[in-house]
């Protein structure tokens, strides 16, 4: 066979680097000997731990293979071997220093495997946790949302008075939202209350901000496109302003929920007993550090994929421009 | 014929950082019925200030402006309006758009009616094709065509139309400007037109009279009447002789006698 067929382009090439990463990460799993057994030690290192770690990462080859047989975008390949590729680099290096070779401290450092089997384990406890911060955000949120919106478009049809709260919302905006939180707990007695309050709080100076910037923006000629066909007042908000300020609404929604999270999870560290906050908090104040890992991963895994689903929803809305 | 549009002695200034600026100073003009009219000025001289007044976005300064006999005090539906750009909402499809806009001129018509009648002129302008896409997806022309398509739809008894193919290629203006004739033509009732343009072409081909304006601040310089037969076919027109001379005497007009007369009034072009 000639091997001139055989001519690796650069994007096979490399998909070939990840496919050997993988099983780089499979031989180190089985052939390089446990840095507890070579000491005789068995207390932490939970003997089907790297089971949990080959299974995850087996199941992200798994997709991987499924992506690039079945994908219709070029770009959505590229993009999961990218992905993938740092995940196998982040797993071999992690677990080298910890089971392996025991670099790192490991009350502090435990082994991919003990996290991954431990997040299995505590999985519903941690859906309970992951529901109590969703629903406070969602209160919080959402409620600014609904006063901000139709109140920036109703101040920002004026052009002094747009001008002036503008203003007054970059100042009290500026203002870093967390220290609304003792004076929450303080003035109100439960802590879901304080929560929803301080995340609307902090959530409506942005979504004010930007719808107000955004109907001041609009270009003149689309108003004046609106006026000549007579379209009435009402109308004209809902069917006018209101979607040409879109993009700049959603600019501050999106701030709007980074800052929500934020003080979400700050707010459940101080104060709360449920919410992802609290699990971090709690296990490390307990002193076990598996699951405060867990619990940031887990937090760092609920906020991509919210935001993965308002760029969604922001393209789909967007999807005129 | 009665006069639709009526302008007595219209005068606008606009004061920017409390400068007066004088942009239409004492016109006046009358729009029979079903006529065609292109106002022609060199820019800035007052053409779509003009045309704001008509549109009901502007209030005179002084004089007046009439339609049907009463003072204009604001838009209306039986204005329909196109624009040089941005005539269109860039949120809504082409069928939207027209849609959007019969139901702001005969509130109350059924979903069904409204579609059917979106449908039609969208076909008229032979964009049916194209009805669900968005503007930002369409070419200028085609972005034009969708707003002539509104405002025919809306049926309004007058077209106001600001530099409408002023920001279209050559090939496709010449190609939209047959269509708004061919359309204007088949009209049961033909609307009365107010084109504005600095194309003395596109203004010779289309209208049944010209105006043209002196640069700022604009007056009436003069009023020609275009007498060739309709329908106007372009080779036919555009080869014949009595056409050239007219031309020829226009541009003269245009280009000679209208800067003198500016320098009699004291302005420097
Ligand atoms: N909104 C405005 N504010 C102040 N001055 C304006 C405004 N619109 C137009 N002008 C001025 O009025 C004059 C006529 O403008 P315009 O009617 O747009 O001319 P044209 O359409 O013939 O190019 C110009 O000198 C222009 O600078
Ligand atoms: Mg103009």
């Amino acid at each position: 066979m000639s091997t001139f067929n055989a001519e690796l382009t650069p994007k096979r090439r490399f998909l070939r680097v990840v496919h050997l990463l993988f099983l780089a990460f499979l031989a180190i799993q089985a052939l390089a000997p446990a840095y507890s057994k070579i000491r005789g030690k068995t207390d932490l290192l939970v003997a089907d731990a790297p089971l949990y770690a080959i299974i995850f990462i087996a199941a992200i080859e798994l997709a991987l293979i499924l992506v690039s047989i079945f994908a219709k975008k070029n770009s959505a390949l590229t993009l999961f071997a990218d992905l993938a590729s740092v995940v196998y680099i982040l797993f071999i290096a992690w677990t080298l220093a910890t089971a392996k070779f025991n670099v790192l401290r490991e009350q502090l450092f435990p082994p991919p495997g003990i996290i991954l089997r431990q997040a299995v384990q505590d999985a519903r406890p941690l859906l309970g946790h992951i529901s109590a911060s969703l629903l406070l955000i969602v209160k919080g949120y959402f409620l600014a949302a609904i006063i901000a919106i139709p109140a920036g478009l109703a101040f920002g049809s004026s052009e002094r008075f747009g001008t002036a709260a503008t203003m007054v919302s970059k100042f009290i905006g500026s203002i870093p939202p967390v220290v609304y939180i003792p004076y929450g707990i303080a003035l109100l007695p439960a802590f879901k209350t304080v929560s929803a309050m301080v995340i609307f709080l902090a959530s409506f100076w942005p979504i004010l901000g930007g719808t107000m910037s955004g109907v001041m923006l609009i270009d003149k000629p689309i108003i004046n496109s609106a006026r000549v066909l007579g379209v009435p007042k009402i109308s004209m908000l809902w069917h006018v302003t209101l979607h040409a300020a879109l993009p700049q609404i959603l600019l501050g929604a999106q701030q709007a929920l980074t800052v929500s999270f934020i003080l979400l999870t700050s707010a459940e560290m101080i104060a709360a007993k449920s919410g992802l906050g609290f699990y971090v908090k709690n296990y490390s104040d307990l002193g076990n550090y598996t699951r405060t890992i867990v619990g940031v991963l887990v937090i760092g895994v609920v906020i991509s994929l919210v935001f993965f689903a308002f760029n969604k929803l922001q393209k789909f809305l967007l999807r005129w421009k | 014929m009665t006069n639709k549009i009526e302008i007595k002695n219209l005068t606008v200034n606009y004061v920017e950082r409390g400068v007066n600026n004088t942009a239409l100073d004492g016109v006046s003009l009358t729009v029979k019925e079903g006529q065609f009219i292109s106002i022609v000025g060199s820019s800035g001289c007052g053409k779509s200030t003009l045309l704001s007044v008509l549109e009901g976005l502007l209030p005179p300064s002084e004089g007046e402006a009439l339609i049907d006999g009463v003072p204009i005090t604001g838009p209306g539906p039986e204005r329909g309006v196109v624009f040089q750009q941005y005539s269109l909402f860039p949120w809504m499809t082409a069928r939207a758009n027209v849609l959007f806009g019969i139901r702001q001129a005969k509130r109350g018509i059924s979903h069904k009616d409204a579609r059917l009648l979106a449908d039609e002129y969208l076909g008229k302008v032979g964009l049916l094709d194209a009805a669900g896409r968005y503007p930002s997806r369409l070419s200028g022309g085609m972005q034009q065509r969708v707003a002539i398509a509104r405002a025919l739809a809306m049926d309004s008894d007058i077209l106001l139309m600001d530099e409408p193919f002023g920001a279209v290629d050559a090939k496709n203006r010449t190609i939209l400007q047959e269509l708004l004739l061919e359309l204007w033509q088949n009209e049961a009732e033909r609307k009365t037109v107010v084109f504005i343009t600095h194309d003395l072409d596109e203004a010779i081909f289309l209208s049944d009279r010209i105006i043209l304006l002196t640069d700022s601040p604009g007056r009436v310089y003069r009023d020609i009447k275009v007498d060739f037969p309709r329908p106007r076919y372009r080779d036919e027109l555009m080869g014949s002789l009595i056409y050239d001379d007219f031309r020829r005497e226009l541009f003269a007009d245009f280009f000679g006698d209208k800067n003198r007369a500016a320098e009699n009034d004291g302005v420097i072009i």
